[in-house]
């Protein structure tokens, strides 16, 4: 098989978000600028659905096998029918969804907004908003593992909570990057999570606070270049941890995708770059597949805009490149 | 060394492995690659020295806890013998290696090693300290004494740790009052007339290093606080960013420039020096269709409008707002606005901007005419 496909229907406008199904390897979520979110078969290459929306998705993820949700600049959360395109209303926040996350464990649907808050939703419910939680700050990215919720919010504010104990966060951090928090992914073990920030910068983080394992924290520098002796740094847009291998891939707005091996502090691979920004990067469940959102991010403003190429999602078929050295299995 | 008896050359063999090179070029490459390569990044160097100091000062490990040297021959993995190219082997090795390639290349005993070693065949074996310290005693004059840390056995991480003051202990760059950060109410990036870039001035030569001085607690220094603001403090079980395991000696820094995998950042407090101007600020988003001029950022507060005219972007908790020290190397930031995100921009230009007011409330659920806009707006973009 080729080492990588482009979908042969993108959305037309800037892609939010990417995301793979947390059960079926060929099953993808595409939610965009354009106002909808896409279902594809990448296997088919084929657009299985599509759901207008009033404004930009900005979040997007999937339930159940027939369900995903979907959020954005409207501010209102919807329920996506996979097979009847059909979709619910569940409720609103007051200002544009950025992210949502959904747990199997409580089967809840958790979302954040720049609204500040945190809220639960269930779908089955009469009233789906089962809880709302208030937060210092704008929320900017949000990654569940387990029963461990990693928010990430504007002014470099970090809570890790416990959903199951949602009344005070098990943690609040700052962030240890200095620059704006542009993206975050739980590590696939369950043991820390990955932030990265405007300032081409990744911090491996760990859950534990425990002294000794918070030392093993550390940043690095990457998707940046010296031309001319001046630094470009590009945003670091997206984080994803390989679901077995426990690597993660970043992805800047320097249109590189890089496979990192969080353990060993190195780099395994670089791909061939974009022909624009990453914005947003999934692997699928078996981890077999990277999808790759690539568009313009909105760096350079309207001006941008102007001259942005159109967008693509390519599904790359993930190699050997993925696996940490000398891996031998579980 | 005798290398020439009967004509006979031996040919350049690298210590670790015994294996045999056409020059000594290529033996230093080999022991480059095979034998001081850093497992924990792409670092080579050029000694078993160099990489234990390299592992000691970048990845913080402890001198006992050095990984041993890779694809060596038992007994040969250790740091304690300083080894470069040909120089530096064991005066019994050498022996013990011409000895043995004369019985392989079926010549008479002593045709190479002049004189015959006396000494029982010792293949491998661990040398004792006396040995080695003799040995290396008689290797360090022979290296002028000073130039490198040939230490006996028992005091190699000692002695590497004190290895002689490099060139590079310029002292840091000294930290200005915070004073010259923007004070609040001021956007941060935005200094008009500011050159992008500095003129030129003497960048330190390491700027990742941090230059922590010993015995000073590490402050947690970022975000700088505007006056009147107090800092954030850290939450407990945090450790200060950047802060390195141990606090280098004074006026050491490790000889090499940092790998791509420095732990921290820049340097926490470092704040660069004057005359220093962020890239210029993203444009903002004031578009020439919107008649009335909006608020300015900061003013006002309240509901935004909910007419067609997308409000500035406001944060919603000035206390919170964050500002970034200039940059101590001419850097472009491709996204400078340290507290608003490219989304957050993007959603209030008139072609994304979605009013949010009451009556929407309503009409969620029945998407109706206004996607059909939105809609053609998008593919305008094409």
């Amino acid at each position: 098989m080729a080492e990588q496909i482009e979908l042969s229907s993108p959305p037309f406008d800037g892609i939010s978000s990417v995301r793979f199904s947390p059960s079926s390897p060929s099953q993808l979520l595409v939610a965009s600028w354009d106002t909808t979110v896409r279902l594809y078969d990448v296997d088919a290459n084929e657009q299985k659905a599509k759901f207008d929306h009033r404004a930009a998705v900005l979040a997007t993820c999937f339930g159940d096998n027939e369900h995903a949700y979907s959020g954005g600049l409207d501010t209102s959360v919807r329920e996506l029918e996979l097979n009847t395109e059909k979709i619910n209303n569940l409720g609103q926040h007051s200002d544009s969804i950025t992210s949502m996350n959904y747990s199997r464990d409580l089967n809840s649907l958790i979302t954040g907004s720049w609204d500040r808050t945190l809220r639960f939703w269930d779908s089955r419910a009469a009233n789906a908003q089962q809880a709302s939680h208030s937060l210092p700050e704008r929320v900017y990215q949000m990654d569940l593992v387990n029963y461990n919720l990693v928010v990430a919010m504007a002014s470099r504010l970090f809570h890790i909570y416990d959903i199951r104990k949602m009344d005070v966060p098990a943690q609040t951090r700052e962030s240890s990057l200095k620059y704006l928090t542009r993206a975050l992914a739980c590590m696939s073990d369950g043991q820390g999570y990955a932030t990265a920030s405007v300032e081409g910068r990744i911090a491996v983080e760990y859950f534990d606070p425990n002294p000794d394992v918070q030392e093993k924290k550390y940043a690095f520098k990457c998707h940046r270049q010296t031309i001319d002796n001046v630094d470009h740094v590009w945003p670091v847009n997206a984080l994803a941890f390989h679901p077995i291998y426990n690597t993660f891939a970043s992805a800047g707005s320097d249109g590189t995708v890089s496979i990192w091996d969080h353990k060993l502090k190195k780099r395994l691979r670089q791909y061939p770059k974009y022909h624009s920004a990453v914005p947003s990067i999934s692997f699928n469940c078996d981890g077999t597949k990277l999808a790759v959102g690539v568009s313009y991010t909105w760096d350079e403003g309207e001006e941008g805009a102007k001259k942005a190429e159109r967008p693509s999602v390519y599904i790359r078929t993930t190699g050997d490149e993925i696996k940490p050295k000398g891996w031998t299995g579980n | 060394m005798a290398k020439k008896k009967n004509k006979q050359v031996l040919r350049p063999w690298c210590w670790y492995c015994e294996r045999e090179f056409e020059d000594e070029k290529v033996l230093m490459q080999h022991q480059k690659a095979k034998h001081f390569k850093c497992n924990l990044c792409p670092r080579r160097l050029n000694t078993a020295g160099g990489l234990a100091v390299h592992i000691q000062q970048v990845h913080k490990l402890e001198p006992e806890n050095l990984p041993r040297i890779e694809n060596a021959l038992p007994g040969r993995d250790g740091y304690e013998v300083e080894i470069f190219g040909m120089e530096g082997i064991p005066a019994p090795d050498v022996a013990d290696y011409k000895r043995r390639k004369e019985i392989e290349l079926g010549l008479n005993p002593g045709s190479i090693s002049q004189p015959p070693n006396k000494r029982p065949k010792v293949e491998n074996r661990a040398l004792s300290e006396d040995e080695l310290r003799a040995q290396l005693a008689a290797h360090r004059a022979l290296m002028g004494a000073s130039e490198r840390a040939a230490p006996a056995a028992e005091q190699s991480s000692a002695a590497v740790y004190g290895a002689p003051p490099q060139a590079y202990s310029s002292p840091p760059v000294p930290a200005m009052p915070p004073s010259v950060m923007s004070p609040p109410g001021m956007p941060p990036g935005v200094h008009p007339g500011a050159p992008p870039f500095a003129p030129p001035f003497a960048v330190p030569p390491f700027p990742m290093m941090p230059p922590m001085p010993p015995g000073a607690s590490p402050p947690p220094g970022y975000p700088i606080p505007p006056p009147g603001m107090p800092p954030f403090p850290l939450p407990p079980g945090m450790l200060p960013p950047g802060a390195p395991a141990f606090p280098p000696p004074p006026g050491i820094r490790p000889p090499f420039p940092p790998p791509p995998f420095m732990p921290g950042g820049p340097p926490p407090g470092f704040t660069p020096p004057p005359g220093m101007a962020l890239p210029p600020a993203p444009p903002t988003f004031v578009p020439a269709s919107v008649s009335g001029s909006p608020p300015p950022p900061g003013a006002g507060g309240g509901v935004p409008p909910s007419v067609a005219a997308p409000p500035a972007l406001r944060l919603p908790d000035p206390s919170l707002e964050q500002t970034y020290a200039p940059f101590k190397k001419p850097t472009v930031l491709k996204w400078a606005d340290p507290n608003f995100s490219p989304e957050e921009h993007r959603a209030v230009h008139p072609k994304y901007y979605f009013p949010k007011d009451s009556t929407n409330q309503q009409m969620s659920g029945q998407d109706g005419e206004m996607r059909g806009k939105k809609r053609a707006r998008a593919e305008d973009f094409l």
